[in-house]
Formats: structure tokens, sequence, C-alpha cells
């Protein structure tokens, strides 16, 4: 069992990818479908993200958007198609391969260690890429690095204060925060978030704005988000979904402007009208 | 970052953990205690009974409490590891030390292969499974091996051990080694739980999913999980043996496993010090109400709904919420 451990820089740090041919696409998917016994949720997409570019992912309630994103990270068998991070074929790869290989995610639904403290979850989270067998014979607290990345990614989404509190006592928004916070321990290069305004209080959603614009920068990101002021903030394209297909691609303005996107949503209303969550 | 004046001054809370060791190792001192003082042989051996029942749902607990794995079939561990050190000490002569170590190592095999059989199913279903398994385990030792097990009758006669010309056989000085085995247990199983295995286990336990995500093997985190739990099965079992000095196959039973789910839910799971209060509680519980009436197993069976209702977290949660503030 090894107790070596490889944090600083190297392992957390996101060096691109040595295979500079792949250096295009970060995250790909080439003609997947996912099926649920009759229904298709995804059929044929093909997507690509290009290194360093953060991509919206927009569409009305059933488009699909949080199947593609299962389907990415792997958390849904594939009724046809291959899947690629960063040059690699991870098809084949288990949820917990793909995020070794450098592919992060938050969850619409917080997904959280509720017992623990902030500072456990994050140092929990710290732990897959610091261990490749987790050590079992000292406290983890033998292992200082692992603190020092917590409370680093703690002071990154505005957690620092909130350490020794148990992550099940905090409120909606600084939830959000931890959620965002385990996603981004392992520094991942491709990063996927699920809504992560979801239920996010008015007060709150321009510090995870801004938070977001902090995280995307030197990453890839594909983000699915309702509120439509922050996708056209933050993202450098947009894809809109819909019936489990691909509608259109385009830059936020353009596709602000698509007549096919104004028709999807609720037969040609202002598309900003629709930021429910 | 630094300390900066204006942070709210939260009242010091020790951490859960702290408390729960510190209490756990109380409650190790007061058994030391009493055996030390009174030297009668039935407390010696009541004692004892605690105690090795204590180190079992311990080790049940590693897996139910810790990782979040329900199993209905930890008897299988506790009774394969009763008979490896039987056999070991019986049939090759060995030592009982080495017949502790054989049967860690029974029912920590035992609790891969039960692992491995049910990789694929998680939940309810991995439940009934590790009840099948052990029932399958149970019924093989009582018809098909029963050469090996005794049968029905079982093996009488296990060792205890011997050293120094001490005369083990006497319950006042066997207890001291089910101690010094019972404190080893419990630093070891401390260590664990705050150890990156024991927290990737609460993890386990707390979210699954979010887990997975991080990066984290779930199969094999489920392994160890089964491995080391039922490894302190099996030492408990072989424990137990060496204190009736008999072993049978009801060692495997299914009421077994039911019994140390009983104890460590009454006793609140998740914790060290909750499986043996839980175990405390039952074995005298049991020996006041056999006194009474031959259906004390119902009426086990009522204090336990009323427990659980009234004390969702045990007479642990009771007792270490009380203390938690220093």
């Amino acid at each position: 069992m090894s107790g070596s451990i490889r944090t600083s820089g190297a392992a957390f740090g996101s060096a691109p990818d040595a295979t500079s041919d792949a250096a295009a696409s970060a995250i790909g998917c080439h003609g997947i479908s996912v099926r649920f016994g009759d229904f298709t949720a995804l059929s044929n997409v093909s997507l690509d993200l290009q290194t360093g570019t953060t991509l919206a992912l927009i569409g009305p309630n059933g488009a699909g958007k949080t199947t593609l994103l299962n389907a990415l990270s792997g958390r849904l068998a594939l009724a046809g198609g291959r899947v690629t991070l960063r040059g690699r074929d991870i098809t084949a790869e288990p949820i917990h391969r793909r995020a070794r290989l450098g592919l992060g995610r938050s969850f619409q639904i917080i997904n959280i260690f509720p017992e623990m403290t902030v500072l456990e979850n994050l140092r929990l989270a710290a732990q897959p890429m610091a261990f490749e067998l987790q050590p079992f014979w000292r406290s983890v607290r033998a292992w200082p690095q692992l603190e020092d990345r917590a409370r680093e990614v703690a002071a990154l989404v505005g957690l620092d204060d909130a350490l020794d509190l148990p992550a099940a006592v905090l409120s909606h928004g600084r939830q959000r925060a931890v959620e965002l916070g385990l996603a981004l321990m392992s520094d991942p290069p491709v990063l996927l978030l699920d809504e992560p305004l979801a239920g996010v209080g008015q007060s709150e959603i321009q510090g995870t704005t801004a938070l977001i614009e902090r995280v995307r920068k030197g990453r890839t990101v594909l983000l699915v988000e309702h509120n439509m002021d922050v996708v056209m903030q933050v993202s450098d394209e947009v894809v809109v979904m819909m019936a489990g297909e691909i509608l259109t691609r385009g830059t936020p303005d353009a596709v602000r402007c698509d007549e096919r996107v104004r028709r999807a949503y609720l037969g040609g209303t202002e598309m900003r009208e629709v930021t429910h969550a | 970052m630094t300390e900066t004046a204006d942070k709210p001054a939260a009242p010091r809370r020790l951490a859960l953990a702290t408390v729960d060791l510190r209490f756990t190792m109380a409650l190790a001192v007061l058994f030391g205690g009493v055996a030390f003082t009174v030297r009668d042989d039935g407390i010696a051996y009541m004692l004892s009974l605690i105690m090795v029942w204590a180190i079992f749902a311990i080790g049940y607990d590693l897996a139910f409490g810790t990782a979040g794995i329900l199993s209905f079939g930890h008897a299988a561990y506790f009774g394969l590891g009763a008979y490896g050190a039987t056999w070991a000490m019986l049939r090759f002569g060995l030592p009982f030390s080495v017949g502790l170590v054989v049967a860690a190592a029974f029912g920590g095999l035992t609790g891969i292969v039960v692992a491995l059989i049910g990789r694929r199913v998680t939940g309810l279903y991995f439940s009934l499974l590790t009840l099948m398994l052990a029932e399958l385990v149970s019924i093989v030792m009582l018809t098909r091996l029963r050469d090996l097990s005794g049968g029905v009758d079982g093996i009488a006669g296990i060792p205890r051990p011997s050293f120094m010309a001490i005369d083990f056989f006497a319950n006042g000085n066997f207890v001291w080694i089910v101690l010094g085995l019972f404190v080893a247990v419990i630093l070891g199983v401390a260590v664990l739980r705050r150890s990156p295995l024991g927290q990737a286990f609460q993890g386990l336990r707390q979210n699954p999913v979010r887990l997975e995500q991080l990066g984290l093997n779930l199969g094999r985190l489920r392994l160890a999980a089964m491995g080391i739990s039922g490894a302190v099965s099996g030492l408990s079992g072989a424990l137990l043996a060496s204190l009736m000095m008999y072993a049978s196959p009801q060692l495997l039973s299914w009421k077994l496993s039911g019994d140390v789910l009983i104890m460590t839910l009454l006793g609140g799971s998740g914790t060290l010090l909750g499986p043996i209060l839980g175990v405390a509680f039952f074995e005298v519980l049991k020996e006041v109400l056999a006194a009474y009436t031959d259906h004390w197993y119902g009426v086990l069976g009522v204090i336990f709904i009323v427990g659980t209702i009234f004390m969702p977290k045990g007479l642990a949660g009771v007792v270490l919420r009380r203390w938690r503030r220093a």
C-alpha cells in the first residue's frame, strides 16, 4: 500500500494534456444515445468543448441537459456513441476513473457530506488525488497537505469562516459553495456544473456568479444553467438542447436572437423571462 | 489566512470522536477496576462476555455505522473466526495467539468473499445477500461439514492461552487478556476511523454518489470495510469460543447476526461507545429478565422498539450529547 502523497503542484495543477493533438478537445461526446425504457433521453448527440472555453447548456426542462452531464461523467450507460476526455476514449471508464482523469462535477441537487464539517468535507475530497489506496494506520491529520489544500479551496469559495461548522447547518447558498468546493478540490481541468445557482437566493447570485467566473479561468467548463443573465455573462458559447437533441450552438448573442430558440421556449416568449430554476 | 480578532467566539466544542474515545477508555478502565477489586469468577466471566461481544459489535459497526453497510450475516464471520481458532489450536496444536490471527483471517476473508459475491448489488439487496450467504455457511457447517464443526454437539475443550504458568482457565485471569484485546481493538478502530480510509468509509455512508464522483472506487472501499469488519468479528468469535471453551454451529446462527445489529442500534451506531453500551445493556438485561420470565427475548424486543423511537442515536447519543461541551 503506497503511502506516498503527490499533492503540491503536479497532481492538483491543471497541466494541459501532453498530447498536443488533443489540445483542441477537452471533453466531447460523439453520437451518444441514452434510453430509459422506450423513452429516448438523448438521441445521437455530439458535442465538443475546446480546451479553456466555457459552454453553457440551456433548454427547457426535460431537454436532456442533466442526462448529458450524467452520460459524460459516467453515471449512465450509453445506448451508443463514445465519450472522450482530453483526447482519450473514456466510454468504458467508470465514474471514479473519469474523476481521476480530470473530470470534476457539481450536482444540481446538493451532494455533500452532511455530518462532516466543511473542513472534513473538503479534506475528504482531497484524498482520492493524494492516495492510490487510502491509508488506515494514521490519523488523516498526519498529512497536512490535505488540510492546506482544503483551506485554500475554502478561501476560494468563500467558506474560510465556516470550516468547523457541520455542512448540514449551513444555508442553502453556502452548501452550494461546499458543493462547488468539493468539485474543485482536485483542480480538475474539465468541470461540469449542473445548475450551480439552483436554490441560491437573490442576494447570493452575484457572489456565486463571480465565483463561477473565477473558477472557469484556465479550465474547460460545461455549465447547465437556467439563469440567462448568468449564462450570457460567463459563457463563451451556448448550446440549446431540446427533446434529447442539440437544437443549435453559437455565441450567447447569436443564440439569444435565434428564432428557433425563441420558439422552443414557450412559443416565442422572451428567454429572459424563463429564468425559473 | 491569519487569525482575526473579530472572529465570533463559538463555544468550544470537542470533536465527537474525542469525547467518544474518552468515554470508551473510561469504560475500559472501569471494567478493569471492577475485575481488579471484585475478584469474583462469575463477575469476571460476565465482564469478559460483555467485552467479547463489544469487540464483535464494534467490528460490526465498522461496516454498519461507519461505512453504512447493513449486514444481516455477521454471524458467519464471527462463527468462522471461532472455528478457525478452534481448528488451529485443537487440530494443529498452534498457540492461542496464532489461533487469534487465524480467526481474524477467517473472518476477514469471509467478509471479503461476501463483498466480492455481492459487488454488483448495494443497499438492502446486499443486506439480504449477506443473510443468505451466512445461512448457507451455517447450514453447510451443520450438515456437510459435521466432522469439522462437531455438528449440533459442537466442539468442547477449546483451550485458553498458556503463558508463564498463569492459570488462564481461571476467569479472573483470562479477563485481563480479553481486556487487553478490547483496548487494542478500541484504539485500532479509533485510529482507523480518523484515518483517510476511515474518512472515506464515512463518506461512503453519508453520500456514495459524491464520493464516487470525487474519484474513489466504491467497490474497493466496500471490500475493505467488509474485510476489516469481518476480521474484528472473527477475532471476537475466537475469544468467545475460548471464553466458553466451546464452539458450535450456533455461533453461526442468524440470531447472532440479529443480536449484534440490535445491540449496536440500541447503544448507538457510528460511535465506539454505542456498541459497548448496547452490549452491556443487552447482556445485563438478559441476565435480569431471564430470572423472571422465559419470554425475556420478547421483553427485549419491546425495549428495543421503544429505545429506537425515543433514542434514535442510541444510549451513546444521549450520553455523548450531554458531555460534548467542555
